[in-house]
């Protein structure tokens, strides 16, 4: 029961937070300077012009009004119609998300598969590995990605390596040749995850090692891949699924980037084009997807790390008692 | 153990950055503006015998309030785009004179009557004949519209069909830009019948007389071409179709063009030029626009300095546009005055009056009790060369004591700042499309007809009479003269200043096309010659 508490605490807090982006974002956009309708009339347009195309983009009437309206289409499904292309924002999204999904899902498989065992790796290899770690983790987590993405265009397109760049395939076209498309921006875009999670578990594993219990295991005889398993794994979680949750959107951050710059036809041009132009709905979407995106997973983490470790719900609800 | 990890790692890094700097010690300044024969970059190579696809590559889509429709279209991207489709009367050749297309002929009986003949056997894509009334009913569709670009057509009384296959305009005083300003695509003949009754809304779809027709269109993502069957050179023109994609990444770009993905493509960087060097197959070169950069000095903020026209004139006084073309443009750019230096007739810039008064520039600012001036110096950053424009000012205006605080906006923060009627700023730099006639760009120096620059220019009455009769006076010496007193009445005035040409550069696989290009471009029309372009047989 206490537990059930605690999940609807989190849901009822995960709505208000979303009430308050949509809020916020909605304010923020047309708090910068310029409209659409100036931006696409230029400077010879006359004040009446500009006046008449910003009703003709659905931009006149009051502030709440506006919102209103749109939120009020939003929970229906409508996001609006893309001031650019003239086209439903929900479809236009519909469009560019596989290429994003795929993107960051790829990113953060590579994130999960190589920067977790990475981390254990080096937290149980003594000195050899703390060295190799910290060197891991400053160069994955000092490079940029734009510096990266640069050299690995360059050298992909200027030597034959194998992969090519900037050719997406369309998941109609084949769901592995898709991936294929977007492994080497997957790649550039999970460096920093990878060092950021290999470094948090070495440091998680570091800490659950100097643990009596494990002491305790060790003068049981267990052997090093057992304790690993059975000991160490499961109470170094936490803090790595926590990271996890709050990579997740670093990784559609880092997406807008990396999709530029391998000519990846998802989100993230789109979004960055629509800030520019002050598409407002495109930009209002975007940013409540991408809230959405954090907000549930972090609520999954939250209740994941609940049921890996009971006594973080029972201590919420104490709190809150 | 540290240190040899330190060394290994500082080697590999100085490898790949050995490896990515290679290219560019090759050069290719020489190369990029070299032209094959005159007035042309390169000339497609008849002997190929493809017949295909090409895919082009552009950094930004048309974008405009009123969809496709060319007659409001605003930006060069969107008349080059509109070209692949739509014809006007006439269009312009390789030395910026005027060459026959939908009109194979015209009189000029009077110094206000042009007359216009139409070529025989032009049809619309949907297999309609082109008439005279489609032409008449086109440019009075223009006319009466709100498009930016009807100013440029001059003082036109009336356009009326004089015979079959004949169009008559005539100007109510003379005006020698007119036949330049029909050479776009705001002003091409659409199909009047289909848009009269209903059939065809030109905002929403394509439908010309031109090589290609529209089959498919996603905003920012790219456009797809299909040769025009019914186009009178059908036979002539090797591309079935034509691949336009956006992608707005210069870094994308040059990878496409690396790994022939793209057969052609556009970078506003120049610094392209020195990374594509060296590539096999890839050739890329610089074609000369009379686009150009201009400095804007804010005269209209009265508490300003720049308020003191002695003030404006020795800032003038320091600018170096060599250097800028130089050190920012990797000497890809020439200085220009208002009348853009490509063009036939332009004036010296070296012969400009701030020009003259270089070496007196520090002098000047203290004379006119100018020292110690903090100046924010406006520029946005989807145009990378601003930035670096605006880096060399700042240090040219450092060398007479002047401090320049750079402010990198975003494209609507600086219309909002810079083009309202109360502008917000100290100076700004942006760039203005040159046109094909001396006379045209210099309209925008008048505020009255501009409007947009009367939040920091002020009225000159000279200068507008001057600019007047530079657009009234026929082309000849008398002509050149009064440009040349527009030239150094502006570089007097000080408060929108001519600096450099806008350089594009133009990179394509040898492999993939050879194009038609022209050395000088007017309305930034890199496809112009599109249906001579010819493609190497598939292997």
């Amino acid at each position: 029961m206490a537990y059930l508490r605690w999940v609807l605490g989190r849901l009822t807090a995960a709505a208000l937070t979303m009430t308050g982006v949509s809020i916020l974002i909605f304010a923020a956009v047309r708090a910068m300077p310029g409209r659409y309708s100036d931006l696409v009339l230029g400077p010879l347009a006359t004040s009446a012009d500009k006046a008449e195309a910003a009703r003709r983009f659905g931009l006149g009437g009051s502030l709440p009004e506006q919102y209103g309206h749109w939120l009020l289409n939003a929970v229906q499904g409508d996001f609006g119609i893309s001031m650019a292309s003239r086209s439903p924002v929900s479809a236009e999204f519909a469009a560019r998300l596989p290429v994003t999904l795929t993107l960051t899902g790829l990113a953060l498989a590579f994130t999960v598969l190589i920067g977790i065992p990475l981390g254990v790796w080096t937290g149980t290899r003594g000195k050899g590995g703390g060295r190799a770690g910290r060197l891991i983790g400053s160069l994955g987590l000092s490079v940029p990605e734009f510096v990266l993405g640069s050299l690995v265009v360059f050298l992909f397109t200027r030597y034959s390596l194998g992969l090519t760049v900037g050719e997406y395939v369309p998941w109609s076209e084949g769901p592995l040749r898709s991936a294929l498309s977007l492994l080497l921006p997957a790649c550039v875009l999970s460096v920093f995850c990878v060092a950021a999670v290999a470094r948090t578990t070495r440091d998680a594993v570091l800490g659950v090692l100097v643990e009596p219990h494990i002491a305790a295991a060790v003068a049981r005889g267990e052997s090093v891949s057992f304790i690993v398993r059975h000991h160490v794994l499961r109470n170094a979680s936490i803090p790595v699924l926590t990271l996890t949750a709050t990579l997740s959107a670093y990784l559609l951050g880092g997406a807008v980037i990396v999709e530029r710059l391998f000519n990846a036809p998802g989100l993230g041009s789109f979004l960055v084009d629509g800030l520019d132009r002050r598409d407002y709905a495109v930009v209002q979407t975007g940013v409540l997807l991408s809230a959405a995106v954090f907000i549930t997973t972090n609520l999954l983490i939250d209740l994941i790390c609940g049921l890996v470790d009971p006594r973080i719900s029972a201590l919420a609800g104490k709190a809150r008692s | 153990m540290r240190r040899s990890t330190v060394i290994a790692c500082s080697a590999v890094l100085s490898a790949a950055l050995v490896s990515c700097s290679s290219p560019a010690s090759q050069g290719g300044q020489d190369r990029a503006g070299k032209q094959e024969k005159p007035g042309f970059l390169t000339v497609a190579d008849d002997s190929l015998t493809g017949r295909g696809s090409l895919t082009v590559q552009l950094d930004y889509d048309s974008v405009e309030a009123d969809g496709v429709n060319p007659q409001t279209a605003s930006s060069a991207r969107s008349w080059m785009l509109g070209s692949l489709v739509y014809e006007p009367l006439v269009t312009i050749g390789p030395g910026f004179e005027i060459k026959p297309l939908l009109a194979t002929a015209w009189k000029q009986p009077t110094p206000t009557r042009y007359v216009f003949t139409l070529r025989e056997g032009a049809t619309f894509s949907n297999g309609r004949a082109v008439t005279a009334d489609d032409a008449v009913g086109s440019l009075r569709r223009l006319l009466k519209s709100k498009g930016p670009y009807v100013g440029q057509l001059g003082p036109v009384e009336s356009v009326t069909a004089s015979a079959p296959g004949e169009v008559t305009v005539e100007l109510s005083k003379p005006y020698t830009p007119f036949l330049a300003a029909l050479a776009n695509t705001p002003a091409a003949v659409l199909p009047m019948k289909e848009i009269e009754d209903g059939s065809l809304d030109v905002t929403k779809e394509m439908l010309g007389s031109g090589p290609f027709t529209v089959r498919e269109h996603r905003q920012d993502r790219g456009w797809t071409f299909a040769k025009n069957a019914k186009y009178r050179d059908a036979d002539r023109v090797d591309i079935e179709e034509l691949k336009v994609e956006i992608v707005p990444q210069e870094a994308a770009r040059l990878a496409a063009v690396r790994n022939g993905t793209s057969g052609f493509a556009f970078f506003n960087n120049v610094d392209s030029i020195d990374q594509l060097s060296g590539t096999r197959n890839a050739k890329v070169v610089n074609q000369n626009n009379s686009d150009f950069y201009y400095l804007i000095q804010n005269s209209r903020n009265p508490k300003s300095p720049l308020a003191d026209r002695k003030i404006r004139f020795a800032l003038n006084s320091a600018l170096d546009r060599q250097q800028m073309a130089d050190v920012a443009l990797g000497g890809q750019a020439r200085p220009t005055g208002v009348t853009p230096v490509v063009l036939p007739g332009a004036c010296d810039p070296a012969d400009l009056p701030g020009a003259r008064a270089a070496d007196d520039a520090k002098a000047a600012l203290k004379a006119a009790g100018a020292e110690n001036l903090t100046l924010r110096l406006a520029v946005y950053t989807s145009e990378p060369a601003l930035g670096q424009i605006a880096q060399v000012i700042q240090q040219q205006y450092a060398a007479v004591g002047v401090t320049v605080e750079i402010e990198k906006l975003d494209d609507s923060t600086y219309n909002e700042r810079v083009f309202a009627p109360k502008a917000d700023f100290d100076m700004a730099i942006g760039w203005f499309a040159g046109y094909v006639d001396a006379a045209m760009v210099s309209r925008w120096w008048n505020p009255v007809v501009a409007g947009f620059s009367a939040g920091f220019i002020g009225d000159d009455k000279e200068l507008d009479e001057l600019i007047d009769s530079a657009s009234a006076q026929p082309a000849g010496d008398a002509r050149e003269r009064t440009l040349r007193e527009v030239c150094d009445r502006v570089d007097t005035n000080a408060e929108m200043l001519p600096l450099v040409t806008r350089p594009g550069a133009i990179g394509l696989r040898t492999d993939k096309v050879s194009p038609t290009l022209y050395a000088n471009e007017g309305f930034g029309n890199i496809l112009r010659n599109v249906t001579d372009f010819t493609l190497p047989a598939a292997k």
